[in-house]
């Protein structure tokens, strides 16, 4: 690029929920997404004069009654004339807003972007007044999320997300090397309780309880005997429900600058690459725990930031079903193939781990806010290289990471970022 | 060009007819048919009867149907490799989802070989597949 782009400002909300979550009760969706835009701006340390333009995700209309976000959000955010638009690769929607705004800034057309997203899944407002909000059921939610997938022809072919996320990918892993179903449910007890034990440590994840203490809650004392209990059902099997996402409402921000040397408040971060890809359903073939647009995503980014797998000290992928904490990882190359899965059962994957992974909680235990999570996931990255990510943070400050994320039909983008000390 | 591609599918499959399109580039096949080949992008394609036969390599079912199909019965969804190459999932009419248990003692099987039936689910017509027994 002609002008290199860094991270100078990041913000997230709490994730939650608008109906019961006293950090976002009350909250319309131009006030959480600017809760966000706001802590980004004030983080940078720069003033909405000095902000070019804005991007702004968020999936569901159905929920924010917005289109054309940036018109309607303009004023809301203290960006009036600013230049600014809606976009969407739906659950990716703000890494892939990484490698937009570095574009703006390597075209020399613009010196600062702030990237927003946020998403509503709680809740949709009654007699189209966001003040008064009722409740959604899943089916309805997943109706709507549903036109992320193939409407011509996979969704009438009795399509299933549970089986085509989690259980067929589970069943490729266990298949491709060899591991039992024991071994599997295990592995994936271990995963979740990574997940639950980094969320319970995140004071803007939604999920607070950790594994034992909702076991502890259902009246175990053995969490391994609670994950195998009627409490954790098949979603699909053999995919567990606890190895799912949960939805949450929330918003992320970031600023992006050309000119990190005048907005030093904060260690900048540089974008030293990204990728991505695009692939129509099915997204993968015979062998289930590769999409070959992940192949392609990774290597593409690492050749434009000239990185090799080994020089990646932190990485973040897309675990709306968390198999892909361990599908995802190998093809990243943070793992050999095959290998993962022991790491999770050695506790390699923590925060006090030598191969830390998604340690402010995924899309589990932070919640799924559709366009606003892979920005809460930029946000706890950004934190770990500025050596602020509270009880989560890492002995050494990641100099590499690397934040890998899908988004719904299928999407997926890889951004690669560098510590800027 | 005749762009009208999923209107021709689905009135071939109210027939009992299964359309996908061969490229005459690279040879290979595309199901369900697309403008394009899926493989190479061409636009010389020609529309093919495909057998209807293929191995089914996985399949489980789910606890939350997606909305459209809340009033049907639970449904095994698999995915199949077609004889021609494409893979395709879709629903399986006779595997057994009665537990959890039936899910991984029938995948345990697996593959097998199938044979496509249209089937009226929801209100259209779709490919569904029976394993061959």
């Amino acid at each position: 690029m002609v002008q290199k782009a860094s991270i100078v400002g990041v913000g997230c909300t709490k994730f939650g929920s608008v109906l019961t979550d006293p950090e976002l009760k009350g909250l319309t969706f131009q006030e959480m997404v600017a809760e966000a835009a706001f802590e980004a701006m004030d983080d940078a340390g720069i003033t909405p004069d000095e902000i070019d333009a804005f991007y702004v995700g968020n999936m569901l209309a159905h929920t924010s009654q917005v289109y054309s976000h940036a018109t309607l959000l303009s004023d809301w955010l203290g960006l009036r004339f600013k230049g600014g638009f809606h976009f969407d690769t739906a659950c990716s929607t703000t890494n892939t807003g990484i490698g937009i705004a570095s574009n703006s800034i390597g075209s020399g057309k613009y010196k600062n972007v702030l990237v927003v997203g946020g998403e509503i899944l709680s809740s949709v407002p009654e007699n189209y007044n966001q003040l008064t909000r009722k409740g959604i059921d899943a089916q309805t939610l997943w109706g709507w999320t549903d036109f992320g997938v193939d409407h011509v022809y996979a969704y009438h072919h009795s399509y299933d997300v549970a089986s085509a996320y989690g259980a067929i990918p589970t069943m490729g892993y266990m298949k491709k090397y060899g591991l039992s179903f024991e071994q599997m449910d295990e592995t994936m007890y271990y995963v979740n309780k990574a997940v639950r034990m980094h969320a319970s440590l995140n004071p803007k994840a939604m999920i607070r309880q950790d594994l034992e203490a909702l076991a502890r809650s259902k009246g175990y004392k053995d969490s391994y005997e609670f994950w195998k209990s009627k409490h954790n059902p098949f979603f699909a099997w053999p995919t567990r429900l606890l190895s799912a996402l949960n939805t949450a409402d929330g918003a992320s921000a970031y600023v992006i600058s050309g000119e990190p040397k005048k907005y030093d408040k904060k260690t900048p971060v540089e974008v030293k690459g990204f990728h991505w890809t695009t692939s129509n359903y099915p997204w993968y073939g015979t062998d289930s725990t590769t999409m070959p647009q992940d192949v392609i995503a990774f290597r593409e980014a690492y050749k434009m930031a000239g990185i090799q797998p080994k020089d990646i000290d932190y990485l973040y992928v897309h675990d709306c079903m968390q198999i892909h904490q361990l599908e995802v990882s190998e093809i990243a190359g943070y793992f050999p193939k095959g290998q993962s899965w022991k790491a999770f059962i050695e506790g390699r994957t923590t925060y006090k781990g030598d191969k830390p992974l998604n340690t402010s909680g995924g899309r589990h235990g932070v919640g799924h806010a559709f366009e606003a999570s892979a920005g809460s996931e930029t946000y706890h990255i950004v934190k770990q290289m500025r050596g602020e990510a509270g009880k989560v943070q890492f002995s050494t400050k990641p100099k590499i990471a690397v934040q890998h994320n899908h988004g719904y039909g299928m999407h997926t983008a890889v951004t690669v970022l560098e510590r800027g000390d | 060009m005749e762009f009208r591609t999923a209107k021709k599918f689905y009135d071939n499959l109210a027939k009992g007819k299964i359309y996908g399109i061969r490229c005459r580039k690279c040879k290979k096949y595309t199901f369900p048919p697309l403008l394009r080949c899926r493989e190479c992008s061409s636009e010389s394609v020609e529309w093919v009867v495909m057998k209807g036969t293929g191995k089914l390599h996985y399949y489980s079912s789910t606890m939350l149907p997606a909305i459209k199909f809340v009033g049907e019965p639970p449904s095994a969804y698999g995915l199949v490799e077609m004889s021609e190459g494409p893979v395709f999932l879709t629903k399986i009419n006779n595997a057994d989802i009665s537990s959890p248990d039936s899910i991984a003692k029938g995948n345990k099987a697996l593959p097998l070989p199938v044979k496509a039936r249209v089937r009226k689910i929801a209100g259209m017509d779709i490919v569904t597949f029976d394993i061959k027994k």
